[in-house]
């Protein structure tokens, strides 16, 4: 029993983390139209960035914090004016493919910056254990849940309540209209790659924290797809649902899956979860139909 | 434009080829940005320094070593392309790498009678299937045995027998000890509680730590390299297992420190080669002077430069008795006649025809704060 | 050699015919007569020749990706893992039930049109992205299935496959192979071509370009796109099929999400919904790699710290030379291959 509590923690926090990437994703695909496929790699360069302050400049945990994101912001300004930019009015499958090859060209870079090899941040939790209800869970894990959904909350009162969250729906709604009313679409469409690059760097953060940083977290971007298609690919809160479910649902499969098929599920199981709720749901959980007319 | 790259490539390639006649050239496939580079750098850096070093004493037999070095990334079909260009280019024997793309080019490199020295100490490559291929170690399944033997003599409690753990990655590397693990295992009266399957980059290994746990195991024997053992020493801390952790060579060295900090306190390993710090032996004597002579620096190395060192050194020898006859056919027959003397950097490899396991032992290190230290002399089973 | 310019057709056929003019019959036919010596004039570089062999194969199924994603416009990052199925059906049949060659070749086609169909499913009710990552579903699903249906695929430690042989005659080595590969991939192109061209193709494209207009004159939505499915990996199946008994030993490796983006960018860069692009895209893709590592190695014996840096800058390289493509050409190779033949019929008055 304990052993079933203990992975589903994990898999919150590791769902968390997918949540958090998640949202950057639907908030580029909201208000561009973009999927982007260097989410993941947004992630690696935000843990990356963090871990080089920390341990080659000794900054401070939270001063290097707040200066990732900076990073991250600013690495989403130029992404999008010198790559996204020229591609605007281009079909799809050629902005997918650019991301694709943005991902690629991030992985090469990162490689050649900080080579291969896992790396460690030092011990910035105490690794102490939380003792609740005689199950221990490190301090890490409550940290990285209490980021996420921080997180979460306060961009939902962004696009609620400011006046550049609320342009931003309105971009991710009717681009033209919303020129019309006098919103400047490259002003949000910097705004919404800047937010991505940052909810993903302070996911690679927290999940470089538990784990160690090396170049396969980038594979977390393609996890966040099951993630984001159950949720909708237009539906912020459906993104961040869909990350803890993907979360919880690789942590179930390992528990009960793993045993009988020598390893392995986690990968699978989410994507067969996935295509099993696309035939009931085409558009996802919360994502709205699109009424196409002719 | 197409062709006009063709016409250029081709050329670069008559022209290599026409430079082969003044010297040796031999293939190096390494990985060093794939998901073994972690081990795979140091090897590759031994390789390249000892054969610069050759190069510049005289060479052998005076001629000139030319490596032709790839970085495969531990992608089979880079590994496949490389080989097929070496070839192509006048290699006559390589230095291989990884299990996987060496056992599927087995076939390949018999048909080419190419020799081919891997890094990959895989016990399917010793027998008559695979008659060019030659692994420069313990084979992981003796290594495995010593382990179990190990395991089985020091194991006080007369009312059971120890129960153990495979852990490993799902890569031809990492099966292959597994079966001769269990079919050993069974035959000495050890018990394998569980098999757990853990990726060779994995960053969290938790689930498949607890499934183990379930099963109570006393060791778990890890058939990894340094990344995904890192993280399961540190995930068994954080659990607080009570399981002692066994490492294959390719689990252990001194990096492994520096990754996992405590967390590697308590870890073993059955290492068939020697340590940087073994300074009493000649043949870390030589390689502490190869590397300061061509590196600059006296910066001490992992064991996995050592394994590398000695690929190349067993190769430089076997070139060396070759004297004129450089084909690879003579090549495999040098490697299959003569005992080669490897100064204390490993027991002394003697290749036979039928089973060409270099040697069989190795000996038991622990790593005990911070450091790792000899635990036991000379492994049997 | 004069180039007509007029429209003088006195029959269907003619009217019909792929290559219209007598110059284009011309240098058609110089090119396959080249095609045919190159290997006898390279015959010494194993190398060069397992590159033409590795372009002939990838021909193949990334004209079955071109079919499915250029002309259908149903986006598909499954692509690796349906030569995978390919390749291991093939291996499969030859190995437990001894069929010849081109048997196992059939059947692995077939085998991977099924399982190509059953992944087409869901495009009855997904469109657009949900269809591309259900598909990329599929990519998981299948790779995971390589790795543990140990029996029939040998799971990571691969699959041995012996050469392909017709009628006794073994094409194992890299010359020879040539030109199996080189028969093999005229056929797909004519095949096709002649496909696009053809009631199957038109409906592809209209389904492309609007499927609720399509469906309102009688387009049977469903049934096309399963077709498309199912063509699409039928070439996939056959170029894997090749892939196997050409490189002797197959691993899950082979055929993973990588393998899918690598396609998707072949026929991108060469020109969605162009024959021609798609050879010119896969002909680019695969030289790149060993473009950029040519140039490296000489470099880098001179300057080797550079070595490594050198290859961890490939991979960053190719997302680059991707990137480049798309900002500048962004209908691919064939648009330019376009401009610049037209760019010389008009020359000197290219006003």
């Amino acid at each position: 029993m304990e052993q079933v509590v203990q992975s589903l923690i994990s898999g919150i926090v590791v769902g968390s983390i997918y949540a958090l990437v998640a949202l950057g994703f639907v908030l580029i695909y909201k208000s561009t139209a973009v999927i982007n496929f260097a989410q993941g790699e947004l992630l690696m360069f935000g843990a990356y960035i963090c871990l080089t302050l920390v341990t080659t400049l000794k900054l401070p945990f939270l001063v290097a914090f707040v200066v990732t994101l900076l990073a991250a912001a600013l690495l989403g300004f130029l992404l999008e004016r010198l790559f996204l930019r020229p591609m605007i009015g281009e079909p799809i499958i050629s902005v997918i493919m650019l991301t694709i090859g943005l991902a690629s060209l991030m992985q090469g870079f990162i490689h050649v910056t900080w080579g291969s090899d896992t790396m460690v941040f030092p011990a910035i939790f105490s690794p102490e254990p939380l003792r609740f209800a005689g199950i221990a869970i490190s301090q890490v894990y409550v940290y990285s849940v209490l980021a996420a959904v921080i997180c979460l909350v306060l961009f939902n009162l962004y696009f609620r309540f400011s006046s550049s969250g609320i342009a931003m729906r309105a971009v991710a709604n009717d681009q033209q209209a919303a020129q019309a009313m006098g919103i400047s679409i490259s002003k949000i469409f910097a705004i919404a790659w800047a937010i991505a690059a940052i909810v993903a760097g302070i996911g690679g953060i927290l999940i470089g924290n538990i784990n160690g940083v090396n170049t396969s977290l980038s594979a977390f971007g393609l996890k966040v797809f099951p993630a984001v298609i159950l949720g909708g690919l237009d539906s912020i809160p459906g993104a961040i649902l869909g990350g803890f479910i993907i979360g919880v649902l690789e942590a179930l499969s390992g528990i009960y899956l793993d045993p009988v098929f020598e390893g392995g599920t986690k990968e699978v199981v989410p994507f067969i979860v996935l295509v099993i709720i696309l035939m009931i749901k085409p558009y996802g959980l919360f994502g709205t139909e699109e009424i196409e007319k002719i | 434009m197409k062709k006009i790259l063709l016409v250029a490539l081709s050329f670069l390639l008559l022209s290599g080829v026409s430079y082969a006649q003044q010297t040796i050239k031999i293939g190096g496939i390494f990985d060093i940005t794939g998901a073994t580079g972690d081990v795979g750098t140091p090897y590759a850096q031994a390789a390249r320094e000892y054969i610069k070093y050759v190069n510049s004493h005289g060479g052998v037999n005076g001629k000139q070593i030319d490596l032709i070095d790839v970085d495969y990334a531990y992608k089979i079909p880079q590994a496949v392309s490389a080989y097929k260009e070496m070839t192509s280019k006048g290699a006559i024997a390589i230095l291989g790498w990884g299990t996987g793309d060496t056992e599927a080019m087995a076939p390949m490199v018999a048909k080419d009678k190419i020799p081919y020295i891997s890094a990959s100490y895989s016990e399917h490559l010793v027998f008559d299937k695979t008659p060019y291929n030659f692994i420069a170690g313990t084979s992981y399944s003796d290594q495995a045995r010593l382990a179990l033997q190990w395991i089985k003599d020091t194991w006080k409690d007369k009312s059971r027998a120890p129960k153990v753990a495979l852990l490993y990655n799902d890569t031809g590397f990492g099966r292959s000890p597994i079966q001769d693990a269990e079919d050993f295992a069974k035959k000495i009266g050890v018990e394998i509680v569980d098999k757990e399957i853990i990726g060779l980059r994995d960053l969290d290994a938790t689930t498949q730590l607890l499934n183990m746990q379930k099963k109570n195991a006393d060791y778990a024997i890890n058939q990894h390299t340094l990344m995904a053992t890192a993280t399961i020493v540190k995930d068994a801390k954080k659990l607080g297992l009570k399981t002692k952790f066994i490492g294959l060579n390719w689990a252990f060295s001194e990096t492994l420190i520096k990754m996992a900090g405590d967390a590697a306190n308590g870890f073993m390993a059955p290492l068939p080669f020697a340590l940087w710090t073994e300074t009493n032996l000649k043949g870390v004597q030589l390689m502490h002077k190869v590397h300061k002579e061509i590196s600059g620096n006296d910066d001490a190395q992992p064991v996995n430069y050592t394994q590398g060192f000695i690929s190349a050194y067993l190769l430089v020898e076997a070139l060396k008795k070759a004297g004129t006859n450089l084909t690879g056919e003579n090549i495999k027959n040098v490697l299959e006649t003569n005992k080669f003397d490897m100064m204390g950097l490993s027991a002394d490899f003697a290749y036979k025809a039928e089973m060409r396991k270099p040697n069989i032992s190795a000996k038991m290190y622990v790593i005990k704060n911070g450091k790792i230290e000899p635990l036991t002399g000379y492994l049997k089973y | 050699m004069a180039i007509k310019c007029g429209v003088f057709k006195t029959t269907y056929e003619d009217d019909e015919a792929i290559w219209q003019t007598k110059a284009s019959k011309f240098w058609i036919t110089v090119l396959i007569v080249s095609l045919i010596i190159f290997p006898f004039v390279f015959q010494d570089s194993k190398y060069l020749l397992h590159i033409a062999d590795s372009v002939l194969i990838a021909i193949i199924a990334a004209l079955g990706l071109n079919i499915l994603t250029g002309f259908t416009g149903q986006i598909s990052l499954g692509h690796g893992a349906f030569i995978g199925v390919g390749a291991y059906a093939s291996g499969y049949f030859m190995n437990q039930f001894g069929l010849p060659f081109l048997s196992c070749l059939l059947i692995a086609g077939f085998i991977t049109a099924f399982v190509g169909m059953i992944f087409g499913i869901p495009s009855l009710r997904l469109k657009g992205l949900y269809l591309a990552i259900a598909t990329l579903a599929a990519q998981v699903i299948l790779e995971f299935v390589f790795i543990r249906w140990r029996v029939v695929t040998g799971g990571s430690q691969g699959l041995l496959v012996a050469p392909a042989s017709i009628g006794g005659f073994a094409f194992d080595s890299e010359f020879k192979f040539y030109f199996l590969a080189l028969a093999f991939a005229i056929l797909a192109i004519l095949v096709a071509k002649n496909i696009v061209r053809m009631k199957p193709g038109r409906a592809f494209m209209a389904i492309r370009d609007r499927y609720i207009s399509a469906e309102i004159i009688g387009v049977p939505l469903f049934q096309y796109k399963l077709l498309a499915f199912g063509i699409s990996s039928f070439f996939a199946g056959v170029s894997g099929s090749l892939w196997a008994h050409y490189i002797g030993i197959i691993t899950p490796e082979h055929f993973n999400v990588v393998v899918s983006i690598q396609y998707l960018s072949m026929i991108i860069i060469g020109g969605l919904g162009s024959i021609f692009g798609t050879i010119l895209g896969t002909i680019f893709i695969v030289l790149l790699p060993e473009i950029l590592r040519a140039i490296s190695g000489p470099l880098s014996s001179s300057y080797p710290i550079l070595i490594d840096i050198f290859n961890a800058l490939r991979e960053g390289v190719f997302g680059l030379v991707i990137i480049m493509f798309l900002i500048f050409e962004p209908d691919g190779l064939a648009h330019r291959w376009r401009m610049i033949k037209n760019y010389w019929k008009l020359w000197p008055f290219s006003y």
